[in-house]
């Protein structure tokens, strides 16, 4: 039977307590397998040539998602004039790119079958969903944020503004109207279809066929169906990748596949730590071979940030819950000595 | 702009007035409204032509201007109106692009296989929801309307392309948003309107209407003026 890896990382959480060497090994086995997806998840198609850059899937997002309302309206088009990234109030932003020839692309969340920030996540805040959906569990964020240092797209923002509950925020490819039968709600409003839902394995075969029957039209090549191991959304081009803001650099292995090893398969906190550090850095490593140097000093700076934050914020947290304790058992206490008291009296 | 809202606002005096009475309306645009309600079946077998010899087999069945019956159509379908209702009804003048094309097979780019079926067989005969498991090369009708209309206009630099362009906009009740005191005097009302529409305004400014002059034959007082008008001698109230 072939395991998929991340089948098995779901069932391996239940099943640590009995760990013996030889369901380690074949872990180790198995983690180092490619993983294809999950049969029949969604995903979306952006054909980039049919995209106008009307920003209605913007509108839609922040109406669909309830986010606060932006400075300029979204009918402004003039804000397509500066490169955007995702932010915590905007989950997607559409980009223009070329000067005659315009070329717009809507940027958001890739959900990726493997998803680097699900595997830097170690309490398990994001994960993938079998129906297609990379989520977040913000009950379960320690807001360490090693996930928007490990997300190769650069997507997931943080709500800095937020003092008391700060959220990770990013695309959930709506995943709350998938469950009601709805359609995300930037797909549902593009005017031109420029958005396609539909189930991935079918989307590549439309994108594969609109390639070839208009090949001068589009450059040959389904953009995220192999990117960092496949993701769920998935775009076409009539002009080089690369030259529309999107990385050709990532390859096709998925990071936490990079980084496997018999470690990253114990969904433990302290085992996790150093195979987190070498995930980040294998994918920094890709991300930018000549400012290497810089970029380990920076992020080691920013891990053992990070980690500073995470022992205070687990350090308030133990406060917190011992106080709880305390108060609870010096409540029952308390009743039960009043309950004695009362007993007493009444005899 | 500003005469449209002029004219808007001694319409809204009269409509009040008006309302009781039975309101005419314009019979050709009923019959357009009732025919953009109509859902026809779908179509799933669809001859596979390749663009000249569709254009080649048109010529051939005689198809020609004079099959174009209807002047405009309304389009506001309720395969489209059932997901989102944005806007109002979309005129689109059919007779008018017939001719600036002279081409049929440039929209009406396919046929059915039934070879009884009319040649020129409405969009959303084809055309319905949006991906259709089916059907998934067969876009929705939305996207077909806004492909293949945004496209030429956008090929040609001719017709509208941004969404205002062909869609009026929902109006929101000027009732509840005008605010002005009994009988106030012309001055008061535009100013009231200027209130929030100074972009209106501003392009009013470069108009026509703000800026005309010329000889005047037919205004009585100014029948010798050759420089008379808005742009000189008369008056723009702000
Ligand atoms: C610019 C695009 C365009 C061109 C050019 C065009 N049509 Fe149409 N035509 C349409 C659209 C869109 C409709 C469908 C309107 C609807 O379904 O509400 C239509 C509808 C029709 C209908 C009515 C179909 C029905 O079953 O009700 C006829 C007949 C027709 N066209 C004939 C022609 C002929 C003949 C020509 C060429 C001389 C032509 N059209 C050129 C876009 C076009
Ligand atoms: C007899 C069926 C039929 C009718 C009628 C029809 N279409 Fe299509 N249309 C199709 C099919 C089938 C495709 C998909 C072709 C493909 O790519 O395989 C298509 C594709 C399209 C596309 C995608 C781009 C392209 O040209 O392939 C647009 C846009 C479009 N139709 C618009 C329209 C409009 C607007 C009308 C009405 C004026 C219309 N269609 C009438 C069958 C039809
Ligand atoms: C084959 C090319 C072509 C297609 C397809 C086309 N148009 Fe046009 N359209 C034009 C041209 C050219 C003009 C400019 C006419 C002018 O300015 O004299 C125009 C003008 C217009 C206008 C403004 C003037 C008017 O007639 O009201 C509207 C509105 C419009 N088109 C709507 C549509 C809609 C809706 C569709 C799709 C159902 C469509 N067009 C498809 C070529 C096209
Ligand atoms: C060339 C004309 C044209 C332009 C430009 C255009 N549309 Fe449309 N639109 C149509 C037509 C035709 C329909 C079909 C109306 C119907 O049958 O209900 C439509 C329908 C719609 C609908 C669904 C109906 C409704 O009332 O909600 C939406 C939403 C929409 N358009 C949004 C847009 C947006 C956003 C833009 C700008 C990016 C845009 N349109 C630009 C022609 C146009
Ligand atoms: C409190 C704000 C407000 C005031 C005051 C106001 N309007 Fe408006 N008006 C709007 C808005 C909002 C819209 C819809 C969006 C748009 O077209 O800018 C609108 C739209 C309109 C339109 C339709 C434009 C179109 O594109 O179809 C007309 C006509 C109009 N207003 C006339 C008037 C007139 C006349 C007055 C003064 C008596 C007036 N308005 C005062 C807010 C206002």
């Amino acid at each position: 039977m072939a395991i998929s890896r991340r089948k098995f990382l779901g069932s391996l959480g239940a099943a640590i307590g009995a760990t013996t060497t030889g369901s380690l090994t074949k872990a180790y086995g198995a983690a180092n397998k490619h993983f294809n997806g999950y049969p029949g998840s969604s995903g979306v198609l952006h054909d980039t040539t049919l995209c106008i850059g009307c920003r209605k899937c913007e509108q839609a997002c922040n109406t669909v998602n309830d986010l606060p309302q932006p400075e300029k309206p979204f009918d402004d088009l003039s804000i397509l004039d500066k490169n955007r990234r995702t932010q915590a109030d905007a989950f997607t932003v559409v980009n223009q790119f070329g000067a005659d020839e315009k070329v717009f692309v809507k940027k958001q969340c890739n959900h990726c079958l493997e998803p680097a920030c699900a595997s830097a996540c170690f309490v398990k805040a994001l994960k993938k969903t079998p129906e297609g959906p990379v989520v977040y569990d913000a009950s379960l964020c320690v807001g360490c944020r090693y996930c928007m240092v490990a997300c190769p797209f650069e997507i997931p923002a943080y709500e800095y503004d937020n003092v008391l509950t700060p959220k990770v925020t990013k695309c959930t490819l709506c995943a709350p109207r998938l469950k009601e039968g709805k359609l995300p709600g930037c797909v549902e409003v593009c005017p031109r279809e420029a958005l396609i839902f539909g189930e991935r394995e079918a989307l590549i075969k439309i994108a594969r066929s609109r390639i070839q029957k208009h090949p001068d039209q589009y450059v040959d090549h389904v953009y995220g169906e192999h990117e960092m191991g496949g993701t769920s959304w998935l775009y076409l081009s009539g002009k080089p990748f690369e030259t529309i803001g999107m990385r050709e650099d990532l390859g096709t292995i998925s990071a936490p596949e990079l980084t496997s090893g018999p470690l990253s398969a114990v969904p433990i906190v302290v085992g996790l730590w150093p195979v987190l550090l070498t995930g980040v850095y294998a994918i920094s490593k890709r991300k930018d071979k000549i400012a290497k140097e810089e970029k380990e000093d920076a992020l080691q700076a920013a891990s053992v940030q990070a980690n500073e934050e995470m022992n205070q914020k687990i350090e308030v947290l133990r406060e917190k819950m011992t106080k709880e304790k305390t108060a609870a058992i010096n409540f029952e206490v308390k009743k039960a000595l009043e309950e004695a008291e009362k007993g007493k009296q009444e005899e | 702009m500003i005469k449209k809202i002029i004219f808007f606002v001694g319409l809204a005096t009269l409509t009040t007035a008006l309302c009781m009475a039975d309101v005419w309306k314009a019979p050709d645009q009923e019959k357009a409204k009732e025919r953009a309600k109509e859902v026809v079946s779908f179509i799933k077998e669809y001859k596979d032509d390749h663009k000249i010899a569709r254009k080649i087999s048109l010529m051939d069945a005689g198809i020609s201007l004079k099959d174009v019956q209807d002047v405009y159509f309304l389009m506001d379908s309720p395969i489209i109106k059932d997901r989102e209702d944005h806007y109002g009804p979309v005129r689109f003048s059919h007779k008018r692009h017939a001719n600036l094309t002279n081409d049929c097979s440039k929209c009406h780019h396919y046929r059915p296989k039934d070879k009884a079926a009319s040649e020129t067989t409405r969009c959303s005969a084809c055309h319905q929801d949006s991906f259709n498991p089916d059907h998934p090369e067969r876009i929705g009708l939305k996207a077909a309307y806004h492909q293949q209309c945004i496209e030429c206009h956008q090929e040609q630099a001719k017709g509208p392309v941004d969404c205002k362009g062909c869609h009026l906009q929902n109006v929101p009740d000027h009732k509840e948003l005008v605010k002005l005191p009994d009988n106030p005097d012309a001055f008061q009302v535009t100013a009231e309107c200027l209130r929030c529409h100074d972009t209106q305004a501003e392009d009013m400014l470069t108009t026509a209407h703000w800026l005309w002059k010329g000889p005047s034959p037919y205004t009585t007082g100014h029948r010798k003026d050759i420089m008379h008008g808005k742009g000189s001698t008369a008056l723009n109230n702000y």
